[in-house]
């Protein structure tokens, strides 16, 4: 390819408040529309925006973790334009002051090296209705009306898919591990406009801009991008200049579709929102926003990893902060943090998975899955550990007692006593060595469940298998 | 005479005393209300009035305004009670809640009596632009001279004696001016100093709950009620409340600037030889008057620099009025369309050209040269002023160039008479200082006002000189009603 793309993004990421950016209505999902509503939302003539503490504590820490500089005097402005999902006629918004700027992430590149993505800035403002478009009439929906919004905004120095991608999941880790917000790029809670244009390498300036919108995944950020590029440059190198226009993604097709071409932009009429005066924020209170800001992703990520997880199994337990609090529970009295961690990766994921539920609804306590995992640590098989898991999952019982009824007792797996066994049952079996000489290999088996059998099931079937190997190469 | 056409501490006396009920108060102010001609009403609450004077029998002898009947502006949210604040694109609104100084006065058990017409959506300074047409001032029964405006069916009712105060609001002068028109007490209080919240924004950073009363106590009775902080309007302001009523008590002796740049503007020879003879009185009463001048191009600017802003403001606040939430609603193949049809047939042609040229001075390319250049002029205004209000407690000037103007008057909008004598009191918003009208004589029958206006918060030292000024022209108490005059 002879283009370079250039690519920034703007990342709209709703707050999980209690109440909205400026109204006392609650701030939380409801599947029944126009019920979190109060007069301010739905712009009763008269009602006046008082500014979400929480939601200023939010963005401070969000803006803290981009490395930003943040403002201490608060300063929000009106954004005026018409439209149906607009109540007031305007959008509260920070246009000349945002709270945060010049920041920067760091992500890994596609060859795997750290890369500064700068940030341009960091703003509050509230999210507008919610329209559902029938066949001859729009509903609306206020629920939505006045849900605190921070917007993030890059500078356009992402260069490919990949980039953009892992520059959303930086973001979203960081707006997930604050509490600003769920994150949510299904549900919208956190939302993707991507600006990308191409020019060719070593040209310095910029090339006609396309918006992509509707882009709800990660996965559909990177193919929406790459999809984008090759159809920019396909178009350059036909001779036809790109347009500038707005492209949703089509989640079907993989490719980016014709929203509406841009043409002269809205003038929005900014200006200092007069019912809001300037709030100043004492060093004190910047201050105490980060001091009692929760562990960052990065940070728990690294302490994770100083348990002796992998950077895999790190990720995995992280990528849902439901299971990370899980983790943390389980932890607490552990032993052996790996082995709970293995065990919540593989068992509790499993059950989870097989029974469709999330792991808020998973019955078995941390502690409890840690006291399972201490059996192994402490000699148990692995086999009869899953037994415990499974009986306290079925029984709904503690561990202790599940291991009592189903009479598991600590397997021997000391060599000497394990190759009495062996030797014991290889006497006794000469035909099944021959057999097993002969090729068959399914002898193996029937040896070792003989020396289970023998040592009553007492006896680690892991070292039973690979003595009985041994010796059986040696007769 | 009737108890009604007293002072709201006479009317509590006998209230004490047991003299007369709130229920037989209310019974007639509410048939005065009816018998009005003058256009004060946009809707008379005769049901929801009654009902709840019914209820207040057992006097509070600690509450002034228990069992008092008032009036409030139709831009004030009253729950349940219409409020189309005299604009067409509002009619058949019905409120779900109480603006918090409508709240106060009911958990001061005033009772409300009626909501008063105002220029539409408070924008204007006649009292003629309201959807119900004129509203006329009670002061000339041929219905030839206006009110002033926009508070205008407030002051004529109370100008009228319907009822002892009535709640305005005041962007540019919306209270002081038709005090001045109308004989009454106008209290426009500092910005912050009564929250705001349930009153239809017009211009926020200019915007006031203000009031008119017929006597000066009266108005600190009602702004000890009124003032507060309300978590609901986050620029209402923590500072404590003085006792107003207290502060209009001892008579104090103050530095009083007059602006003969504001005085000498005006032509009325006769305002000119009553507003001097009030300053020797006031002086004799102990008053240090000083002649402090101003920068006459910064006075004749204030109007300009006011309708920027002004019309800047309303142009955003009202547009949520658009048909889909508020307003009629006219079916459209688009939003667009539905707005467009709302707004169009909704809004007077004065406000759809208020909104033209308040979105003209946003336009990006033009919001250096209007918008923030007339905010940066109001900031050099107000720094003036304060500069003035270093050394002296007061400017006090004519609040009006005249007595109440004909409606067919025709004047010169570039004269110095115009822009200053007619405008300078939008100061007190620029500033958001506590400015209160008050009569200092009547000429043909017809009164004349002055304003006091001071530092912010000083709101009692404002009140405690409006008395003193109403003590040395012996005008309190004074009503349109013929046994006054």
């Amino acid at each position: 390819m002879n283009f370079e793309a250039i690519i920034g993004l703007e990342i709209h990421v709703e707050m999980r408040t209690k109440s909205k950016m400026f109204s006392p209505s609650p701030n939380a999902f409801s599947k029944e529309p126009n019920t979190h509503v109060t007069p301010l939302d739905m712009a009763f003539p008269g009602t006046m925006p008082v500014v979400n503490k929480q939601a200023v504590i939010n963005a401070i820490r969000v803006a803290n973790a981009l490395h930003m500089e943040i403002d201490h005097t608060l300063y929000f402005d009106r954004k005026n334009y018409f439209y149906a999902d607009l109540p007031k006629g305007f959008q509260i918004t920070q246009q000349f002051r945002p709270i945060g700027k010049n920041g920067y992430l760091t992500i890994l590149d596609k060859e795997g090296n750290p890369k500064k993505i700068h940030i341009e800035r960091i703003h509050m403002e509230e999210d507008t209705c919610k329209q559902l478009h029938m066949a001859s009439y729009s509903l609306l929906d206020y629920n939505r009306a006045g849900v605190p919004l921070v917007e993030i905004v890059s500078c356009p120095e992402m260069r490919n898919g990949l980039e953009a991608m892992r520059y959303v999941e930086a973001i979203r880790n960081i707006v997930v591990y604050t509490l600003t917000s769920d994150g949510k790029m299904e549900e919208g809670s956190l939302r993707c406009d991507v600006n990308v244009s191409l020019r060719p390498y070593g040209s310095d300036k910029f090339g006609t801009k396309v918006e992509l919108k509707n882009l709800n995944s990660l996965k559909n950020i990177e193919v929406a991008l790459d999809y984008e590029i090759a159809r920019q440059s396909a178009c350059l190198l036909a001779g036809t200049p790109v347009q500038q226009e707005t492209r949703r993604f089509d989640e079907a097709s993989g490719k980016t579709v014709l929203m509406r071409v841009k043409t002269d932009a809205v003038d929005y009429k900014y200006f200092c929102e007069p019912n809001i005066a300037p709030i100043h924020l004492s060093d004190e209170f910047v201050d105490e926003a980060i001091k009692t800001c929760p562990e960052l992703y990065e940070d728990k990520k690294a302490r994770y990893e100083g348990f002796g997880l992998s950077s895999t199994d790190a990720a995995i337990i992280l990528s849902d902060i439901e299971m990370s609090r899980y983790f943390e529970k389980a932890i607490v009295n552990a032993k052996n943090i790996k082995t709970v961690a293995n065990f919540l990766i593989v068992e509790v994921n499993g059950y989870l998975n097989k029974n469709g539920m999330a792991i808020t609804e998973f019955p078995l306590s941390g502690d409890n899955l840690a006291k399972i995992a201490a059996y192994q640590d402490d000699g148990y098989s692995h086999k009869q550990c899953v037994d415990i898991f499974n009986y306290c999952l079925k029984e709904g019982v503690e561990p202790e007692e599940a291991k009592t009824t189903l009479k598991i007792e600590k397997q021997i797996s000391d060599d000497g006593l394990v190759l009495s066994f062996v030797t014991e049952v290889l006497d006794a079996n000469p035909q099944s060595i021959a057999d097993f000489k002969a090729g068959k290999d399914r002898a193996v088996g029937f040896l070792i469940g003989q020396v289970m059998k023998a040592a009553k099931g007492k006896v680690n079937p892991g070292a039973v298998a690979k003595i009985m190997n041994e010796e059986l190469a040696k007769r | 005479m009737s108890y009604l056409d007293l002072s709201i501490r006479e009317i509590h006396a006998a209230y004490v005393e047991k003299k007369v009920k709130p229920l037989e108060l209310t019974k007639e102010a509410l048939l005065r209300a009816k018998a009005n001609q003058d256009n004060c009403f946009e809707y008379i609450c005769e049901k929801e009035a009654l009902e709840f004077a019914e209820k207040l029998t057992e006097v509070e002898e600690d509450n002034l305004l228990w069992g008092i009947p008032y009036v409030a502006k139709d831009n004030l949210s009253t729950k349940g009670i219409p409020t189309c604040a005299s604009s067409n694109i509002l009619k058949g609104y019905v409120p779900i809640y109480d603006a918090r100084v409508i709240e106060i006065l009911k958990e001061k058990k005033a009772v409300l009596i009626g909501k008063t017409t105002l220029d539409e959506l408070a924008m204007g300074g006649s009292g003629m632009t309201g959807h119900l047409g004129y509203t006329y001032n009670p002061y000339d029964p041929d219905h030839k001279r206006m009110i002033g405006g926009s508070s205008c069916g407030s002051a004529s009712a109370t100008a009228a004696s319907i009822v002892p105060f009535a709640l305005g609001s005041d962007t540019g002068d919306s209270v002081r001016k038709p005090a001045s028109y109308g004989g009454l007490v106008g209290l426009k209080p500092t910005w912050g100093r009564i929250s705001r919240y349930g009153l239809f924004p017009f211009a926020p950073s200019m915007d006031h709950v203000g009031f008119f009363t017929r006597h000066v106590e009266d108005a600190a009775i009602v702004l000890n009620a009124l003032s507060g902080r309300d978590d609901r309007d986050s620029t209402s302001s923590f500072k404590p409340v003085e006792d107003y009523l207290e502060a209009t008590k001892a008579k104090k002796q103050y530095k009083v600037a007059v602006i003969p740049e504001i005085v000498d503007s005006i032509s009325d020879k006769e305002l000119l030889a009553e507003f001097n003879k009030t300053l020797d009185k006031l002086k004799e009463n102990g008053a240090c008057i000083d002649y402090v001048h101003m920068d006459p191009a910064s006075l004749s600017s204030i109007y300009a620099t006011y309708f920027v802003i002004s019309c800047a403001e309303a142009t955003s606040n009202n547009a949520n009025l658009d048909g889909i939430k508020f307003g009629p609603y006219y079916e459209g193949n688009s939003y667009q369309e539905v707005m467009r049809k709302a707004r169009t047939n909704g809004f007077s042609e004065l406000i759809k050209r208020r909104f033209v040229i308040g979105s003209f001075a946003l336009m990006s390319e033009n919001q250096e040269e209007l918008f923030l250049r007339a905010q940066r002029n109001r900031a050099k205004i107000v720094s003036e002023v304060n500069a003035v209000l270093k050394d002296h407690d007061f400017i006090f000037v004519p609040a009006a160039p005249s007595v109440a103007p004909l409606f067919n008057a025709s004047g010169d909008k570039l004269s110095s008479e115009y822009l200053i004598a007619d405008n300078h009191m939008a100061i007190g918003n620029f500033g958001g200082l506590p400015s209160i009208t008050v009569p200092f004589a009547l000429e043909n029958g017809l009164p004349l006002g002055a304003n006091i206006t001071g530092r912010a918060f000083e709101d009692g030292e404002v009140l405690n000189f409006a008395k003193q000024v109403e003590d040395v022209t012996g005008l309190g108490g004074l009503s349109a009603k013929k046994e006054d005059r």
